[in-house]
């Protein structure tokens, strides 16, 4: 299967701190990935490394094979969506077409933006700084996709939508990756806006890769079991321990399995956001009980 | 890029535009008018010969000078007025040109698209910088001519201080530097206000350092010294050497008197008749200056240290712009 997008020991670093550290995954072509986490886990610098507006400091990310960074061959095959949905606030749709056309000579759709802003009913003359948030991201998104790109990256593309627009901008979303086949890349600090359109997951966590896989292998090999109170020893089918809770006689574990699990423990199938939670809830209060100088 | 970057600029363009157009509606009547009034009183002729006679030959230039200088000396403090000029282009046209990019974010709009940051900004430079050597080289030609008679009467020599910075060749200087600068603080700091503050310090900082402290010493100064009795050799005061010191001092060389000259007739009589009798043997009048005749060389060594500082914050502004994300 062709990679869209891989990245090996990626690193970014501001000052003394890493954004994003180890960062090792790859995103197979014709996925529709979601790229899950916190605020601030990470998720915009690794976009932004991606669509080549960051250099990394440490290891490598490619697209299609070629690093991104300051390279507009692999730019004009990148579509990408920044957080907010950043346009020229004086500049008409119309104009925003234009201008795809003049920074894009190699490869431009500029009937398929126009199409689709028609069909969305955007007024070409108005301008977008005056539009509606929602057709704001709309615009954006036409704009990505006026490139024809084999590789669509969404910064928070509905964070600041409400719910109706949210649903239309994704419902616009995969009414047109469907027919071209792009791989789409989408980050949210909230896996609800995303559960519906995705089937590979990408969990970032203070800096680092949590989880990444197609999300029905995800849901497949995690399990949770309730059983008697569990003092770590192993257990046969399991083979890693994501989450543990535990009460006098009883333990509450989210695991990941390889096989039948041992009899004496309950198991109960999972959803994404139970595996997603489980994964992001551990080693999140260490960092901050040694920020504030309590003890754990 | 040339379209985008025209749409981007257009207001401000037509804002420099209709800025030039009220300054030109300014400066052609008026200057037409001075120069009329100029003829009128015979300057003309006493500027070809006043430097070559000493004033005290010429009762009816000076008396013409002095009315045309308080029926035009006001028109100096207007011009001081220009000296602002450069520093606006290089608060309105440099300082939001990356500045407002990053502020509003679209900056990941226009360096994600198949047009490098690269050619991004040569372009976008080089179009700003094309219109900003054009509006300066306007301005700076217009103000010359306009201040030329007022120049020529010795009032607000072109060499001296605001003067020579309003004129001639600086104002394209000063303008390419402030409109690189900020450009650069915009990479600096990426947000507009900052950004301007940053021009704003930076541009004042520089232009009256320099102005103080470097431009005096562009080429050794020269000295001129001349007595005290009798006034033949003294300095026109109209023939537009820069005096940057002047003093009297005594046989030993040593100051006496910090500022001014002092001027005594040959053999004075009448109420003056002891003039100059107080004074030790020896004393005479000095001056430190810089001649007339370098105004264009200092206009040019000027303007090349701003160019050169200007080419400077730019490359130092690209470099910068392949690390803002």
């Amino acid at each position: 299967m062709d990679t869209a997008l891989e990245t090996d020991q990626l690193g970014k670093r501001y000052g003394d701190t890493w954004a994003l550290r180890d960062c090792s995954l790859h995103l197979p072509a014709g996925r529709v990935a979601a790229l899950v986490g916190p605020n601030g886990a990470g998720k915009s610098t690794l976009l932004h490394l991606a669509v080549g507006l960051l250099r990394p400091d440490a290891g490598t990310v490619r697209v299609a094979g070629v690093p991104p960074y300051d390279n507009t061959d692999v730019l004009s095959e990148i579509g990408f969506v920044a957080q907010e949905t950043p346009l020229y606030p004086d500049f008409t749709a119309e104009e925003l077409v234009t201008m795809g056309a003049r920074l894009n000579r190699r490869r431009w759709d500029g009937t398929l933006a126009r199409t689709r802003l028609a069909q969305l009913g955007i007024p070409p003359d108005k301008p977008v700084g005056k539009l509606s948030g929602g057709q704001r991201a709309q615009v954006a998104l036409a704009l990505a996709l006026a490139k024809r790109p084999r590789l669509l990256l969404l910064d928070e593309p509905v964070a600041s939508l409400d719910p109706l627009a949210r649903r239309e901008f994704l419902q616009a979303l995969m009414g047109s990756v469907a027919e071209s086949g792009t791989t789409v890349l989408l980050s949210s600090h909230l896996l609800a806006d995303l559960e519906r359109v995705c089937d590979y997951l990408i969990v970032l966590h203070a800096a680092q890769v949590k989880l990444v896989g197609p999300v029905e292998d995800l849901v497949a090999e995690h399990r949770q079991l309730v059983g008697p109170r569990h003092h770590g020893e192993p257990i046969r089918g399991v083979t890693e321990v994501v989450r543990a809770s535990h009460t006098d006689r009883q333990s509450t574990l989210l695991v990941r399995t390889d096989g039948p699990v041992d009899p004496a423990w309950t198991v109960h199938e999972v959803t994404l956001e139970d595996v997603i939670l489980a994964h992001l809830a551990d080693g999140e209060t260490q960092t901050s009980n040694e920020a504030w100088g309590v003890p754990a | 890029m040339i379209w985008l970057t025209w749409r981007q600029h257009r207001k401000q363009a037509l804002f420099a535009l209709a800025g030039l157009a009220a300054l030109a509606a300014f400066i052609v009547p008026t200057g037409l008018a001075m120069r009329d009034t100029f003829a009128e009183l015979g300057l003309p002729d006493c500027v070809r010969t006043l430097g070559k006679l000493g004033p005290e030959n010429n009762e009816a230039c000076l008396t013409g000078y002095d009315q045309f200088i308080s029926q035009y000396g006001a028109f100096l403090l207007v011009g001081i007025l220009f000296l602002v000029l450069p520093l606006l282009v290089g608060l309105f046209w440099g300082a939001p040109l990356i500045a407002r990019e990053v502020e509003q974010g679209t900056h990941r709009l226009v360096w994600t698209q198949g047009v490098s940051r690269h050619h991004w900004a040569l372009v976008k430079f080089g179009l700003i910088g094309t219109g900003a050597l054009i509006a300066a080289i306007g301005y700076g030609l217009g103000v010359g001519w306009w201040l030329g008679p007022l120049n020529q009467v010795g009032q607000g020599d072109r060499f001296d201080g605001f003067f020579f910075d309003m004129q001639g060749l600086v104002p394209v200087g000063y303008t390419l530097f402030a409109v690189a600068l900020g450009v650069f603080a915009g990479t600096v700091w990426p947000r507009v206000l900052p950004a301007m503050a940053g021009t704003l310090v930076g541009f004042l900082g520089l232009r009256i350092g320099l102005a103080m402290l470097a431009r005096p010493h562009y080429l050794p100064a020269e000295t001129l010294t001349f007595p005290v009795m009798g006034t033949a050799v003294a300095p026109n005061a109209t023939a537009g050497d820069w005096v940057i010191a002047s003093g009297v001092r005594n046989a030993a060389g040593e100051l006496v008197v910090d500022g001014g000259s002092i001027e005594c007739p040959p053999n004075p009589t009448g109420p003056g008749a002891n003039c100059g009798a107080d004074l030790e043997a020896g004393t005479y009048n000095w001056q430190l200056y810089q001649p007339a005749d370098r105004f264009w060389l200092f206009q040019g060594i000027e303007t090349g240290i701003f160019v050169a500082l200007a080419a400077l914050l730019l490359y130092l502004a690209i470099r910068r712009i392949r690390r803002i994300a």
